[in-house]
């Protein structure tokens, strides 16, 4: 009898393997494939027989596209937003995720719905009120405005994804502070803060990933090369040259490069916000 | 009560004290008022960027407003978009094209996604570096996602072909995107690849939450993996499936970015989706009032699927 249950624990251990293996083989092939592409030359991306292990590489498709299709200037619109998101949610999300971890307060409940409820609006619905709004304020096609446009769904869930963190951090030390004198804000800033510091930037990253790919806002309610981010530039070039699948395979390659790099590095401690977050949302 | 406090009242305050800014914060964060003060900011910043949009998007749609055509002017018209709408062809084409691919993404995504967790959930050595790989999808943009697919099923160098004709599955290379019976399939499967991995994540938390007492005890009284399955496992795992399938629901009937990088709707209008049609409507075509009405049903469509099947799984009931 106990053999029989180590066998199958056994066969199912392989099959986890097996299903896991696979899953990640997939989940990985695009990107090895598309860097591939980025380092083919022209004749082994565009040939009748598949290269599978090409001989020849070439750097060219990134140096062409980094000095030919304005990509720079992408980049750096995408990194101005995208910074200016997180300092706004930053500024204004820590506190009211700290207001609804720490204070029990009539409308509390309802408050932290409403914020949750935020998050299903139709993105279209909003989209089209904010190009006329953002064109009668002269915030259209500039990356202040597009931040705060990210806002309307990102906040939300920094809010949300941060009071996990809050909740988790231990109440006793900032009682302690109290009672050491220390005013509400000044327990908040130098003991909550700094205990909730690795949740604090794993949120913050999580904001900032969703802030560099967005797409859909950045078409609507950018118009210029002075406020386009990367992702609007990118389609756009599929259209300007004749599908140059090595430049959009760079193109494609350095802009998920940072992605990469902020997920590996917080991506156990961002897991498990947006798990915590989920579990008690 | 004054005469109490002043009797209580420190040492009377210098100059600098009564316009020290951090004392002034100091002193503001002991009121009662001041929970309500931290959550002004951010609540004044989603009033103005999702409620009043929102609520003018709303009253948008029962108003006539073409960019392009300011000579029309924005006079009230009442229920014209909603009557437009009704005998409009493209919208009930949409509306069904959005069934598909909301259902069909979300069954795969879900049992995909489950399996996953299932597997990962197995702690086995080696798997920690499996489940980061698993994951990365879900964090790629929209915009290189699709680009990657549709290098990879492009119909002269796509990779896929390559490897379907080399093992007999196709005789020639396949224009995915470009033939209307299989366009949608191709976009299920690219955003299958992209968002399994959310399903993964909130699986993933909810089994740790799962006691592994009740296994134990299934093994005991003879339960085999399946009936453990779905006796304990989907059971314990009711609520998180739920809050999670809501949440992709909305994101797929929501946002158009995917179908708009890979298909902008077609061919024809065989991947034409209503957020899509919504999205156009006002990008394109610059009217607005008909894209706000879309964007209205659409929200009351959600509302009414979010109601339904929290009714009919009765989370609420735990």
């Amino acid at each position: 009898m106990a053999q029989t249950r180590s066998g199958s624990k056994l066969v199912w251990d392989i099959a986890a393997y097996a299903v896991l293996g696979l899953l990640a083989f997939i989940c990985i092939f695009p990107l090895i494939w598309t860097f591939m592409t980025s380092i083919k030359v022209e004749e082994d991306i565009v040939t009748r027989d598949m290269v599978y292990f090409p001989t020849r590489f070439t750097f060219d498709w990134y140096v062409r596209l980094w000095s030919q299709s304005g990509y720079p200037v992408l980049v750096m619109n995408s990194l101005v937003v995208t910074s200016l998101t997180v300092l706004i949610c930053l500024l204004t999300g820590t506190i009211a995720s700290y207001a609804f971890a720490r204070f029990s307060f009539a409308g509390r409940t309802h408050l932290m719905l409403a914020y949750l409820v935020v998050r299903m609006f139709p993105a279209v619905l909003m989209i089209i009120p904010l190009f006329i709004v953002m064109r009668n304020v002269g915030m259209l096609d500039s990356t202040w405005g597009l931040a705060v446009a990210y806002t309307s769904f990102l906040l939300p869930l920094f809010v949300w994804m941060l009071k996990g963190f809050f909740d988790a951090a231990p109440k006793e030390l900032e009682s302690a502070a109290r009672i050491d004198g220390s005013t509400r804000i000044g327990a908040m800033l130098r003991i909550v803060i700094p205990i909730a510091r690795n949740g604090l930037v794993a949120t913050c990253v999580f904001v900032a990933i969703a802030a560099w790919n967005e797409y859909l806002f950045a078409l609507m309610l950018t118009t210029s090369q002075g406020s386009r981010t990367w992702p609007v530039g990118l389609q756009l070039m599929v259209g300007e040259f004749q599908l140059p699948w090595g430049m959009l395979a760079a193109g494609g390659m350095i802009s998920i490069l940072p992605v990469i790099i902020l997920f590996a590095i917080v991506q156990r401690v961002m897991v498990a916000g947006i798990t915590a977050g989920a579990v008690k949302g | 009560m004054s005469r109490v406090s002043a009797s209580a009242s420190p040492p009377p305050r210098s100059v600098w004290d009564s316009v020290n800014p951090v004392r002034l914060i100091g002193e503001l964060s002991e009121t009662r008022y001041w929970m309500y003060l931290l959550l002004l900011p951010s609540a004044l910043l989603i009033t103005a960027v999702v409620l009043y949009p929102t609520v003018y998007g709303m009253q948008m749609s029962f108003r006539e407003m073409r960019l392009n055509r300011p000579d029309l002017g924005t006079d009230w018209v009442l229920l014209k978009h909603y009557n437009r709408m009704i005998n409009d062809p493209i919208f009930w084409l949409s509306l069904r094209n959005t069934a598909v691919w909301a259902t069909s993404s979300i069954v795969l995504e879900f049992l995909i996604g489950l399996i996953a967790a299932l597997a990962l959930n197995r702690n086995l050595p080696g798997t920690k570096v499996l489940a980061v790989i698993i994951l990365i999808p879900y964090f790629l943009p929209n915009v290189v996602a699709g680009h990657m697919w549709a290098l990879m099923l492009d119909p002269r160098l796509g990779v896929i072909n390559d490897v379907l004709v080399r093992i007999g599955w196709l005789d020639s290379y396949k224009a995915w995107f470009a033939d209307p019976a299989t366009a949608m399939a191709a976009a299920i499967v690219v955003e299958t690849w992209h968002s399994f991995p959310f399903f993964t994540l909130l699986i993933m938390a909810g089994l740790k939450g799962i006691p592994t007492d009740l296994y134990k005890a299934a093994d005991i009284d003879g339960a085999g993996p399946f009936a453990q399955l779905r006796l304990i496992t989907l059971p314990m795992l009711k609520t998180i499936i739920a809050a999670a399938v809501i949440l992709r629901v909305i994101g797929l009937v929501n946002s158009p970015d995917l179908l708009l990088i890979l298909t902008s709707g077609g061919p024809g209008r065989s991947t034409q989706v209503l957020s899509l049609y919504a999205f156009q409507m006002a990008y394109k075509d610059f009217n607005f009032g008909y894209a706000g009405a879309l964007s209205v049903v659409m929200f009351i469509l959600l509302m009414g699927f979010a109601y339904i099947y929290i009714r009919l799984s009765k989370v609420n009931q735990d």
